[in-house]
């Protein structure tokens, strides 16, 4: 019914390659970018600044981080102090005078050159082991970040990062950062979107389901797991240097902790792995499921007027938010862009069920 | 029922772009506070008893009557040490008109220093943040209120001091766990090692603090004269039974504000005895602040939590700073009574709080537009199997120490951001 295939007929293959051939796809991705591109001005500044920028910017470090784990099928527990080291990196450049359009190619060959070293034990380890070494990095890169006082900031470590201009337009105030934000997760989005499509994507697919199958049909793993590692990285360090910018505005070691890397990775695999609308999903119900939980028990109480400790009701929503994710995985080991594809498959041919494949 | 497609685009479209409210919190005569607090992360009961003390004083403050008609209102909420929920809580009471954020953490409050100062709503930094912060000329809108690390640091080696008569020659060591937070207080230790010529020494565990075994015997072989340890939530615990397992002599041994009797409980109430803390605000329920509570809050079942908890450390930590946020209150009030009630109004109150000892709670505060911490004064209190005892009168010592590094670094700030 909606998606509705009939009568679309392709009489070029560019047409029939295209990301989304119905048009139910295309009108449903064209009004959530149009939703996005007018919420400044249509939606209450609250919810652009609190909500729908950290949710750009984590999705897009979910993206980059899909990339390495379901596009290549590497884990990597570290992808924090991948963006620490973008954000850090940038925040020095633009402190140093350095113009940030080009602080933020720096910042993210910075973390690409970093993370590529931690990315070479992918080379010899696989799996939990890899996941290991990924951890070093992270500590390693907090240590290093928090014991150099010229890194962090001194005694107090925190920098606060000066006022930019991207593209000649300052970025201050709530919208500027917004755009800012919301075109690096365009692009980002974009490229994920294609890469699948390209010669570098299908090498990473075929690393995934088998690296040694890979390099026996003459996919160099060297390469590909190196690229992998790079390609991520870069984003990663990008996302860390618009994040700091745009968002935290103040950096310290604190904002990049292990903590930061274990909420990407269960975005990745809540949202699903491989799957880029998943990334968005994953984000979207790490990130507010406890600040949503926290209101509406907090209105909860409020509303029928129950006096119940401040010690349970901050922790009935993270006993609610835990519940929630086994639920959605319980109910979709594939994520959560695998719910909404089994939803999409359905309305394909709904009425007519006995067609389904 | 027929939908075609058109209207279940628009209707969609509709139902995305409509904003949902928020349910309407404001109402009229209402002061509002924010304090966005980590119940469930990393300081837990510390920030549970804490807030049970500042909604107690608050609630007796509203019974009496508030202000001029006007009641205040405290936004409780969890932001479990993180900052994104602590931006998103911070971005909300921007929109609803908060005038004050109490975020109770140092990472949060440090995050968070560019929004406050942008934004114009106080944020107070009770006994934690920056320590450079209580230089009001560079942060405007950042108020500690209370005595800041350094102060702390420099009034626990006075205490040794006068103890030993001359600490020249001795070995002072600071077990403390490596994070910005522990290493804030070393700058103070190491100018005032110059200035009386002890010696100092910095023995760093990894956070979170749960396993220290490996840095005590290290403590224990450095044969110190005093030793201050410096952690927060779980680290204190563990750092106290080290030091018992070691052998190290409690009654020399110190540390910061964060130290309460339930610190006490889980190591051992006998175990413990003689250990030393600073303190900004007088423990029990002997204060008149805290029997005008039980008797009017309390008593009334109005209390904010379980009734046991009145009196101990942090909850008196948590009435001392409702009380001075409140008086801060009034004095906006006597400055301005017709408002407009925002930031900068309470801002001119915050700055302006005279001699205010909270009917004896507190050592007296005055806080002026240049010196938010209020004067830095504060005890050393001594734990005698049941509760601490006072082993000092209120006081602060080497100020202009403090002061000099509180100016260093806020000039740095003012110069590059830092």
């Amino acid at each position: 019914m909606l998606y509705r295939q009939a009568g679309i007929r392709h009489r070029r293959y560019a047409a029939e390659r295209q990301l989304w051939p119905l048009t139910f796809d295309r009108m449903l991705v064209g009004a959530v970018a149009l939703f996005l591109l007018a919420a400044p001005f249509t939606l209450d500044r609250l919810y652009v600044s609190g909500y729908l920028l950290p949710w750009l910017l984590w999705s897009s470090a979910a993206l980059g981080l899909n990339l390495l784990m379901g596009g290549a099928g590497q884990i990597h527990l570290g992808y924090g102090a991948v963006m620490a080291i973008g954000a850090y990196s940038s925040v020095h450049l633009v402190r140093n005078g350095v113009p940030f359009e080009l602080a933020l190619i720096l910042s993210g060959s910075m973390s690409a050159a970093l993370g590529i070293i931690f990315g070479a034990a992918a080379l010899r380890v696989k799996g939990l082991y890899l996941a290991m070494s990924t951890l070093a990095m992270q500590y390693i890169v907090d240590f290093t970040i928090s014991h150099a006082p010229g890194i962090s900031g001194g005694t107090q470590a925190s920098l606060q990062v000066p006022r930019v201009s991207v593209l000649g337009i300052p970025v201050t105030g709530e919208v500027a950062p917004y755009y800012v934000a919301l075109a690096l997760c365009a692009i980002v989005t974009l490229f994920m979107l294609n890469v699948g499509r390209t010669s570098f994507g299908r090498a990473l697919a075929a690393i995934r389901e088998k690296d040694y199958a890979a390099e026996i049909i003459g996919v160099s793993t060297f390469k590909y797991k190196l690229l992998a590692f790079w390609t991520s990285s870069f984003i990663g360090g990008a996302v860390g240097a618009v994040l700091a910018v745009c968002y935290l505005r103040i950096v310290t070691p604190d904002q990049f902790h292990l903590d930061l890397s274990i909420q990407l990775v269960a975005m990745v695999i809540v949202g699903g792995l491989g799957s880029v609308l998943g990334s968005f999903f994953g984000a979207a119900l790490i990130l507010f499921a406890p600040i949503f939980f926290n209101h509406a028990i907090g209105m909860l109480a409020a509303g029928l007027g129950l006096s119940i400790s401040t010690d349970l009701r901050s922790h009935i929503p993270l006993m609610l938010y835990g519940g929630l994710i086994i639920l959605f995985l319980l109910v979709e080991p594939l994520g959560l862009a695998k719910m909404y594809d089994n939803v999409r498959k359905y309305f394909l041919v709904w009425p007519f069920r006995h067609v389904r494949k | 029922m027929h939908i075609d497609r058109r209207t279940f685009l628009a209707g969609g479209s509709a139902l995305l772009i409509g904003q949902v409210p928020l349910p309407a919190r404001a109402q009229d005569k209402l002061i509002k506070f924010g304090a966005p607090q980590d119940f469930t992360k990393v300081y837990t009961f510390v920030t549970a008893e804490y807030s049970q003390g500042q909604r107690d004083y608050i609630t007796l403050f509203n019974e009496r009557g508030g202000i001029k008609g006007f009641k205040v209102h405290l936004d409780v909420i969890d932001h479990g040490n993180d900052l994104p929920r602590a931006i998103e809580a911070f971005e909300r009471y921007k929109r609803e008109g908060y005038v004050l954020v109490d975020p109770l953490s140092t990472p949060m409050a440090r995050g968070l220093v560019t929004r406050a100062l942008e934004d114009k709503i106080n944020m107070v930094t009770t006994l934690s943040g920056r320590s450079d912060a209580a230089d009001g000329t560079a942060f405007p809108y950042v108020m500690p209120l209370s005595p800041n690390y350094w102060s702390q640091a420099a009034l626990i080696i006075d205490f040794f001091q006068k103890q030993d008569k001359d600490l020249k020659g001795k070995k002072i060591v600071l077990v403390h766990i490596d994070t910005p937070f522990g290493r804030e207080p070393i700058p103070i230790y190491q100018a005032l090692a110059q200035k009386l010529g002890y010696e100092f020494q910095a023995f760093p565990y990894t956070p979170p603090g749960n396993d220290q075994s490996a840095i005590w015997p290290q403590v224990r072989r450095a044969r110190p004269d005093w030793v201050i340890f410096w952690g927060a939530g779980v680290g204190q615990t563990v750092a106290l039974n080290e030091a018992i397992r070691n052998g190290l002599p409690l009654d020399r041994m110190s540390s910061s504000v964060w130290l309460s009797e339930s610190d006490m409980e889980v190591v051992g109430k006998d175990a413990t005895k003689g250990v030393l803390k600073f303190e900004a605000a007088a423990g029990g329920r002997e204060p008149k602040v805290i029997q005008d509570i039980l008797k009017e809050v309390v008593a009334k079942g109005k209390g904010a939590g379980p009734e046991g908890k009145v009196g101990t450390s942090y909850y008196n930590i948590g009435v001392m700073m409702g009380a001075i946020q409140i008086e801060g209150l009034r004095k906006a009030f006597e400055k301005a009574p017709d408002g407009p009630y925002t930031g900068p109004w309470l801002n001119e109150g915050l700055r302006s709080i005279t001699n205010f000892t909270a009917d004896g709670l507190l050592p007296p505060i005055t806080t002026t537009k240049q010196d938010h911490q209020g004067g830095g004064r504060g005890r050393i209190a001594r734990w005698d199997g049941s509760k601490f005892v006072a082993q000092s009168d209120w006081g602060s010592a080497y100020e202009d120490v403090v002061w000099a590094e509180i100016r260093k670094y806020s000039e740095e700030f003012k110069k590059s951001g830092k």
